[in-house]
């Protein structure tokens, strides 16, 4: 028992001083933005896929917003990925097919497996270009973002692109509040430290892009998946392909603005994420591929965020367990490692993290919401520990995984 | 002390110090004051002309003002909507700056409907609009400057903030040329300048006389740009020999050296230096995970990235008036006798050398 928490200290260790190596580095490093300076090129042709599964209250900002950006007309396909929708999705996207003649090229899925990798698969059939970027209905790109996340392309190394995603529904309550927090941290400080530092940035499934030859390569879409960004990270990964990430590439999303929502998204992210871990974590680690040593351990530790969860809570009850016992483990020293660990949730390396972000993104007063930010992890920790047992459980008796659209909030478009 | 007392007591100073940094939380909670979206800009795309097309509509208060001063041939003075005082320029000869400049510094607002030609050694505070050409003196400061027709600068001039010219862009000897420089023609650096953002449909460095430029003409294949073709990825250093022709895109993780004469038919990517000698062609883009040094008439037609600095010797063409292409990086040297047709971005420091 002892040695399972002094396992568990250590991963903790691990991850805490993974934090501020990343937040110093954000703060002090040489930053990487090879692209972003790429303004004048002979731009490529381009698909842009527009994943919707009843998105009625949404479709038409983003169909909108792409017709206005700045990029060649005749270079650039927008295919609304019209998943099974039982709402109004459908005329929406006619009408726009109507005003757009020959720019938006829709794509009717009324059967099939759930899920957006699997309506991605079938939609490639539409697919011609080399270059393919990837939105979620609820985000609303800017004129210059498709010229960004094209960019990278250039670079033949590159095999997938990701943008970074704004809250757009900041305002609305305290969840929204924390969540745009999170995102702060999770993009301006944990995506573009790994991309200074040549690790892993994780392709996000939206504000996104993939090269089909890559795609094509590593087996196209992963329609097993709950996660397919993260299976495709993964997946280029192995087969020697850089996935870039832009932090100037900004794409407004709308996030959940109910717990229950949340829950459910964090669930979802948390089974998929756990499930590439299963698929690759072990094949990224000693097997024989291209991947660099820092992208081996960077990668197995990204895959490994979502199952640091149950870990750390069976780590609490050990501690307890030890406690009571009135085992002094190693002198002390453990203790005093635990007491920093877990008393302070990771020696506050998170919140640090955070608290840059804000800074490196120039707003102020919102770092005052830092300490609700406990509310949240507490929330996260469970749901993902809960993610994990049912998970397992769902393995153990061969049930097939569940795909849960995350609910829109926007009213919808007139 | 009563043992109870005291309990109570430690809880409630406990409690007061947990419940410190939630006050200023739930003050923020109520207040919302920092609650709105992080500011992107839905509509920027980077476009260079951004601060000359806003100067344009600025100056569009004065047009009336402007016409009149060019038909009769005199000058005016006022202030702009926001303040701002400007000089009207009617007859370039009439142009009295020895009353405009107070200790070699111009604080109006300068628009000329016609050509326009300031004197040496001043500091133009505000920004000046020419609406023909513009020719400017010796040793100037300008905060900002845009010509309808050519902009020529004098030797050792600095531009602080952009400059853009519908005409000719031509910077002598010397000159600084701080954030955006644009010309929709041709714009051209003299030895010694130094550069941030340039943008035009050709930019060559160097004197005419001096330089072997590249053909406005493209020296590229017809076909599309090759994004897509086979890869070759190789794990260690690499060199391409010379004269060998490589059809595909060609990733090397280690350094890159590609020999004299060598054709890629792709795109090329080193994650450490990158050298190509003299005559190499590259079809498609140039990229180098740190140094890069382009040797002297090669020709480049995608985009040429390294990302930590970048050496482009006399005779090297980087793009196309067909194809325009961008060559970014931290820093830059640039040979006289260099042509990039569209963007050369150097983020930290931008330098044009003599040959050699």
């Amino acid at each position: 028992m002892i040695y399972v928490l002094y396992f568990i200290v250590l991963l903790i260790c691990i991850y805490t001083a993974r934090h501020y190596w990343f937040t110093l580095n954000r703060l002090f490093g040489f930053q990487r933005h090879p692209y972003i300076d790429i303004d004048t090129a002979e731009w490529p042709p381009v698909t842009v896929l527009v994943a919707a599964h009843n998105e009625e209250k949404v479709i038409a900002n983003i169909l909108s917003a792409l017709m206005t950006v700045r990029y060649p007309e005749d270079k650039m396909l927008v295919i609304p990925v019209n998943d099974r929708s039982s709402d109004h999705t459908r005329e929406i996207v006619d009408q726009f097919v109507t005003k757009f003649p020959g720019r938006i090229c829709p794509f009717h899925r009324a059967s099939g497996k759930a899920g957006k990798a699997a309506a991605l698969k079938d939609a490639m059939e539409l697919v011609e270009t080399e270059i393919i970027l990837i939105f979620d209905a609820d985000y609303i790109p800017g004129a210059g973002l498709i010229r960004q996340l094209v960019a990278p392309f250039f670079d033949p190394e590159v095999g997938g692109v990701m943008g970074r995603v704004v809250p757009l529904n900041v305002g609305t309550n305290l969840l929204t509040r924390l969540l745009d927090l999170e995102r702060s941290g999770g993009y301006q400080v944990d995506q573009q430290a790994r991309m200074n530092l040549r690790l892993v940035p994780q392709h996000g499934g939206t504000v996104a892009g993939v090269r089909r030859s890559a795609l094509r390569e590593i087996g196209g879409w992963n329609e097993n998946t709950l996660t397919e960004d993260t299976d495709l990270t993964y997946r280029l990964l192995l087969h020697g392909w850089k996935t870039a990430y832009q932090n100037r590439s900004e794409c407004y999303e709308e996030v959940p603005e109910t717990w229950a929502v949340r829950i459910k998204q964090i669930m979802r992210w948390a089974k998929g994420h756990n499930q590439a871990l299963a698929n690759y974590g072990w094949r990224l680690l000693v097997g024989k591929h291209r991947a660099t040593l820092r992208e081996r351990i960077d990668g197995t530790l990204l895959l490994g965020v979502y199952a640091m969860a149950p870990l750390t809570l069976l780590g609490w009850m050990l501690a307890l367990v030890v406690f009571y016992q009135g085992i002094a483990p190693l002198h002390g020293v453990i203790a005093l490692l635990s007491l920093t660990a877990y008393a302070a949730l990771g020696n506050m390396a998170a919140f640090f993290e955070i608290a840059a972000a804000v800074r490196l993104d120039g707003t102020r007063t919102r770092i005052c919401l830092l300490p609700f930010l406990i509310a949240g992890f507490a929330v996260s920790i469970f749901s993902v520990s809960r993610a994990a047992v049912s998970q397992i459980r769902d393995y153990a008796t061969g049930a097939e995984f569940h795909w849960d659209k995350t609910e829109r909030f926007r009213k919808a478009s007139s | 002390m009563n043992p109870y007392l005291a309990v109570a007591a430690l809880i409630g100073v406990v409690s007061v110090m947990l419940m410190l940094p939630i006050i200023p939380a739930m003050v923020e909670l109520q207040r919302k004051s920092d609650a709105t979206p992080l500011h992107v800009v839905p509509q920027n795309a980077g476009e260079i002309r951004h601060f000359a097309d806003g100067f344009r509509t600025y100056l569009r208060a004065l047009q009336p003002t402007l016409q009149q001063c060019m038909a009769s041939g005199t000058a005016a003075t006022g202030t702009m909507p926001d303040g701002a005082a400007y000089f009207v320029v009617g007859g370039a000869n009439e142009t009295p700056w020895f009353l405009l400049r107070q200790n070699s510094v111009c604080p109006f607002v300068i628009a000329a409907g016609g050509d326009l030609t300031v004197p040496d050694e001043t500091t133009f505070a505000n920004d000046v609009y020419s609406g023909g050409s513009f020719v400017g003196g010796e040793k100037n400061y300008y905060r900002a400057l845009l010509g309808e027709k050519n902009v020529q600068l004098g030797p050792c001039s600095r531009v602080m903030r952009w400059a853009h010219a519908v005409g000719d862009f031509h910077a002598s000897a010397g000159c600084q040329l701080y954030g955006r420089v644009s010309s929709d023609s041709v714009l051209r650096l003299d030895r010694n300048c130094s550069f941030l953002r340039l943008n035009a449909p050709r930019i060559v460095t160097g004197r005419a006389e001096n330089g072997n430029f590249a053909p406005p003409d493209s020296n590229f294949s017809a076909e599309a740009f090759p994004i897509a073709p086979q890869r070759f990825l190789y794990d260690g250093d690499f060199v391409i020999g010379a004269g060998e022709v490589i059809r595909g895109n060609l990733v090397v993780r280690g350094k890159l050296r590609i020999a004299a004469g060598a054709k890629v038919c792709g795109s090329v990517k080193s994650g450490k230096d990158m050298v190509l000698e003299t005559g190499v062609c590259v079809e498609g883009s140039l990229i180098s995970g740190r140094k890069m040094r382009v040797g002297s008439a090669c020709s480049v037609r995608g985009p040429v990235i390294a990302e930590r600095e970048m050496f482009i010797a006399a005779g090297t063409q980087c793009g196309s008036l067909q194809n325009p292409t961008t060559a970014s990086s931290p820093r830059i040297v640039v040979e006289e006798g260099v042509t990039v047709f569209g963007t050369l971005w150097a983020r930290e420091s931008g330098q044009v050398v003599g040959k050699g």
